[in-house]
């Protein structure tokens, strides 16, 4: 689906944190109540939810602090009251409900790269050319098109590659995927 | 049972075997099939497939229970063939709403996913399945028939297994057709061992007696 979320860039966020110049990534970590989300007392990922990006993606104008969408508040389930969208990665790297944002100097740890590390990456930059070990990443089917024409080739950086891919220049993203 | 009881029961058996099919046209012409009507036509065709298999593999434990559930051997075929039924239609809408007929990308998900290996190997062994139904093959293949058939076993553990390897981890939807196939397998060598053991514990009668 195409999502109208309403935010402001998380750059504004991260400027009046004033961070340290030895502050390399961000890290999010989202609300983990068993009470509101029973579902975390099952056993799956690891809670609470981790989340991070290196520091140029979260300055990155495109990277939404986000509060809405449709017009409106964020749903319980899309993550209100608070969360990032991170456009041009795949949808795991948009944390939700996050409740603690951490400046650190090393890679943080992230829900689904401890959970399946041959699996997701860090970056999770969206690339027709990476495919996952179990799946083809070069199509999708768009939810909200027409059901007879919904499969559309993927494009890289999700379309975004003229606004992001200078920040991989020179990088390897099949290793850094 | 009498003739035309069997009937009457074939009748509503036919209406309620097509009911999720009607259910689905029902659904996309006058209201809706939902955000994602390929998921919905998907999900609704597999269920309905799993749900007639793991019936029509009730009806033998059923009859060896009680001899005077014979009569239920005549809804057997027809509960088979509208399991292949709608896992023709499941498969279809794989290949034609999801995939859009594109061969390299339903060769490269049959060969990667391996949950759509298990379900297209699941249909391929159902296709011979339905091909000899008919009076005729039962007849020309005699002995063999039984034999052949006895792939609708696999046919339903793989489709079971499609079924688990599909879901996201932690969905524990498959589970309660999964311990009611368990019950139904178990239930042919547990029932056979049973007719054994009663057949061992009566006396033989002579018949000059």
């Amino acid at each position: 689906m195409v999502i109208p979320w309403a935010g402001y860039s998380l750059s504004e966020f991260i400027n009046q944190c004033e961070p340290l110049g030895s502050a390399k990534y961000v890290q999010f970590l989202s609300l983990a109540d068993a009470k509101q989300m029973p579902g975390i007392r099952q056993v799956s990922l690891n809670w609470p939810y981790s989340e991070g990006l290196r520091m140029d993606e979260a300055m990155h104008p495109l990277t939404l602090l986000t509060l809405g969408l449709y017009g409106d508040l964020l749903p319980n389930q899309d993550g209100a009251p608070v969360r990032i969208v991170v456009p041009w990665k795949y949808g795991f790297k948009s944390a939700k409900s996050i409740v603690t944002v951490r400046f650190v100097a090393s890679q943080p740890p992230t829900a689904w790269n401890d959970s399946a590390p041959q699996e997701y990456g860090f970056y999770s930059n969206v690339n027709p050319d990476v495919d996952h070990p179990r799946w083809s990443q070069k199509s999708e089917r768009r939810i909200g098109e027409p059901f007879y024409k919904q499969r559309r080739t993927t494009l890289k950086f999700n379309g975004y590659a003229d606004q992001v891919a200078r920040l991989y220049s020179g990088m390897d993203l099949r290793k850094n995927f | 049972m009498p003739n035309g009881k069997i009937v009457a029961l074939k009748v509503l058996v036919w209406i309620a075997c097509l009911y999720p099919v009607l259910s689905l046209v029902y659904r996309a012409v006058f209201t809706s099939l939902g955000p994602d009507p390929t998921h919905t036509i998907t999900f609704a065709t597999g269920l309905a497939t799993i749900r007639l298999l793991v019936i029509s593999l009730a009806i033998t434990p059923l009859r060896r229970l009680s001899p005077r559930l014979s009569w239920l051997i005549r809804f057997r075929r027809l509960l088979g063939l509208f399991a292949f039924f709608y896992a023709s239609l499941h498969l279809l809408t794989y290949l034609g709403l999801y995939s859009y007929f594109d061969v390299k990308l339903m060769s490269a998900d049959i060969l990667k996913r391996r949950y759509i290996t298990a379900g297209v190997t699941a249909w391929l062994l159902l296709l011979p399945l339905a091909l000899t139904s008919t009076r005729w093959s039962i007849r020309k293949l005699g002995k063999r028939w039984q034999k052949l058939h006895r792939l609708v076993y696999v046919a339903a553990i793989l489709g079971v297994i499609h079924f688990w390897w599909l879901v996201k981890p932690g969905v524990r939807t498959p589970l309660s057709i999964t311990m009611i196939l368990g019950v139904l397998l178990l239930a042919r060598p547990l029932t056979t061992w049973i007719g054994n053991r009663r057949r061992m514990a009566q006396p033989r009668v002579p018949s000059s007696v």
